[in-house]
């Protein structure tokens, strides 16, 4: 396990009587960038989710290298409408167990041009998904894990991103992502899962992925 | 237990920065109160009970000698009844559709009865089958028990003029005729006029014996009418508004909903904000955040609850009210403000974690409140099973906690009792509520 950070063995998620993640096997390497895609409902956010521990798998296990932290940016932003954005950093970098929450809060905001004393409710689209991804960095993850990070920003933003996103790559640190965009696929993806009606259809690099046509992997 | 700490700041801060929310959360259980207050002075105010008057009574009557005017008596029965004039067949009309709680029938012949004194006359009455029905037929029977009086006094008056004639003689009539009456006291006279002997002697100390024992009659017949007289002191006790039962009602209404309303409300929008997968990451775990929900239920409930017992008891102070200890037992109140506000935030937390969604929680949290509380509020004597449920929830033990905390002598048992209930029930729906924390997670 010494070139992985996260280990999913047979992992499988059912919301009632809907299957969401068929029993699922896959690995998150040391310094490799993962891209998830596949058509809505095919299982990426829940595959995401139970990676990052905000979703208990209905069987099977995710193993985590002991210590790595893992940073997990949710489709939907996952903050506190009425705190501010600073309030929400800190208090979250408080969970973390940063000692130094506000210098780490005060960090984010700048990296990010946040505006620091407004309510997150009151925040436009693409500064609530900033902070969505701010968030995500607190207690510098060795892993992110991202769902569909790109969807509501602005092109400066996205550039902005993948440069966080590049940076923590070449420190060693591994990124998932889900996207629907075929060119951050090409761009900054090693190796692409692409999932179908929660089934893992094709797992492999991306130049594998290049040589296959999609209708292929979708048959 | 930082972690949740942290998580109730947030919760508290937030709270703070919603006062509309927090104005609402605090007036809506005391205006609550206050219509409980007023259904409840309702329910003691007047039944309506019909007067049937079959025997067509005049407005006065003549009973030994007394006149009696029915209004009057109708007037004495109304502190307590609203008499309401009806022929027979109204009355039966509004009897069956509960218009009137009860009607009073004075059927034909009462009054010739009542005057010959050889049968005692009937009133008869019928009342609806409601809950109700006892406290009428009591305030019937009261009735019943005044006229009855005045007759007495009517009578037992009658009855030593009497007296009075077979002592001193007199003028009376009697079925139509006038008669003069020696009397004890001029037949001794007569007496005297005739010549001594021992039958003269024996009759004259006859009649000094019977005028001693007429003498005493009228006392006896005052003292066999009443044997005991029931006397009303004057008031000094609170008022019915400030008793330590409205205060303790008052608080326990408003505890409960705060605390069912929060914790429901906080703990659903954890997932409606989509924070609770980010807190699941190993940040707080299920267990923590209900906890947190309970101490924003518990220390809201305190802060309130203290609030509205400070300014109860200043009220008090101002009025110079006698009965109870408004500022000494404050702290075994705060004590059960506290453990009484978690049992209902573990139970809002059960309801927010069932409900999933904000709104969806605070309308349930709301539609549980009423009937909680409404359970409470039911006397065990009337309804078993109601006293059944109340004990399976907080708000009857917060209820009798509060009381017996404010105004008991000697209120440790009590206290123990309700704590350890409350206690109990806080840890039973807070273990029911963390496991029902899944559905949040789905």
């Amino acid at each position: 396990m010494s070139n992985t950070y996260l280990r999913a063995r047979g992992v499988a998620r059912r919301f009632g009587s809907q299957i969401a993640l068929e029993p699922t096997d896959i690995d998150v390497r040391t310094g490799e960038t993962l891209a998830l895609i596949g058509p809505n409902g095919a299982g990426k956010s829940t595959l995401l989710a139970v990676l990052a521990g905000a979703l208990e798998p209905s069987a099977g296990n995710v193993e985590r290298v002991n210590g790595v932290r893992v940073g997990w940016v949710p489709q939907r932003p996952a903050l506190y409408d009425r705190l501010t954005a600073r309030e929400n950093l800190e208090l979250f970098a408080r969970l973390e167990g940063e000692s130094a929450h506000a210098a780490s809060a005060d960090q984010l905001l700048t990296r990010f041009e946040l505006p620091s004393d407004r309510p997150a409710y009151q925040l436009s689209v693409g500064n609530r998904q900033r902070l969505n991804v701010a968030l995500a960095l607190l207690g510098e993850p060795r892993v992110l894990l991202l769902d569909e990070p790109t969807a509501s920003l602005d092109p400066g933003q996205r550039r902005r991103l993948w440069a966080t996103v590049t940076a923590l790559r070449g420190e060693g640190g591994s990124v998932v992502f889900a996207t629907q965009n075929l060119e951050e696929l090409d761009l900054y993806a090693d190796r692409v899962a692409v999932l179908q009606r929660g089934t893992v259809a094709f797992l492999g690099s991306t130049a594998e992925y290049g040589r296959l046509h999609a209708e292929e992997i979708f048959a | 237990m930082r972690r949740a700490g942290l998580i109730l700041a947030k919760d508290l801060r937030v709270l703070a920065r919603s006062p509309l929310l927090l104005g609402v959360l605090l007036a809506y259980p005391l205006l609550v109160a206050g219509l409980v207050g007023l259904v409840a002075g309702y329910g003691s105010s007047k039944p309506r009970v019909a007067l049937v008057d079959q025997d067509h009574l005049p407005q006065v009557v003549s009973i030994g000698g007394h006149r009696f005017r029915i209004q009057d008596a109708i007037d004495e029965v109304s502190r307590n009844v609203h008499l309401v004039r009806m022929e027979t067949g109204e009355a039966r009309r509004a009897l069956s559709t509960g218009r009137v709680v009860a009607s009073l029938t004075v059927p034909p012949g009462f009054l010739a009865d009542l005057k010959s004194g050889l049968n005692s006359p009937s009133l008869v009455y019928q009342t609806t089958g409601g809950g109700i029905s006892s406290r009428v037929t009591q305030q019937l029977q009261a009735l019943v028990y005044g006229l009855n009086r005045q007759l007495q006094k009517a009578y037992v008056e009658t009855d030593l003029g009497y007296v009075r004639l077979i002592l001193r003689g007199g003028r009376t009539e009697l079925s139509g005729q006038t008669y003069d009456v020696l009397g004890l006291d001029r037949m001794q006279e007569l007496l005297g006029r005739l010549p001594a002997s021992p039958e003269r002697a024996r009759i004259a100390e006859f009649a000094r014996i019977a005028g001693i024992a007429l003498a005493q009659t009228g006392n006896l017949l005052a003292s066999t009418a009443n044997p005991i007289e029931l006397h009303r002191a004057r008031e000094e006790s609170r008022s019915s508004l400030l008793s330590a039962q409205v205060q303790s009602y008052a608080l326990a209404l408003t505890v409960t909903f705060l605390a069912l309303l929060l914790a429901a409300g906080a703990i659903a929008s954890e997932r409606d904000e989509a924070a609770i997968g980010r807190l699941r990451r190993g940040l707080v775990s299920m267990g923590q955040l209900v906890m947190a929900k309970v101490a924003l239920a518990a220390v809201v409930a305190l802060a309130l609850g203290l609030a509205i017992a400070i300014v109860f008891g200043l009220i008090v102070e101002a009025g110079d009210v006698v009965g109870g200890q408004p500022w000494a037992r404050l702290p075994l109140l705060a004590l059960g403000l506290l453990v009484a506000g978690a049992a209902l935030g573990a139970l809002g937390s059960l309801l927010g974690a069932l409900a999933r969604e904000t709104r969806t929680a605070s309308l349930v949290a709301v539609l549980v409140v009423m009937p909680i509380v409404f359970v409470g509020l039911v006397p065990r004597e009337v309804a078993p099973v109601a006293g059944w449920l109340s004990d399976g929830l907080p708000f009857a033990h917060a209820v009798r906690y509060f009381s017996s905390a404010l105004y008991d002598g000697s209120p440790w048992g009590v206290l123990a009792r309700e704590l350890g209930w409350l206690t109990g029930l806080g840890l039973l729906f807070g273990g029911l509520a963390r496991a029902a924390t899944r559905r949040l997670l789905a």
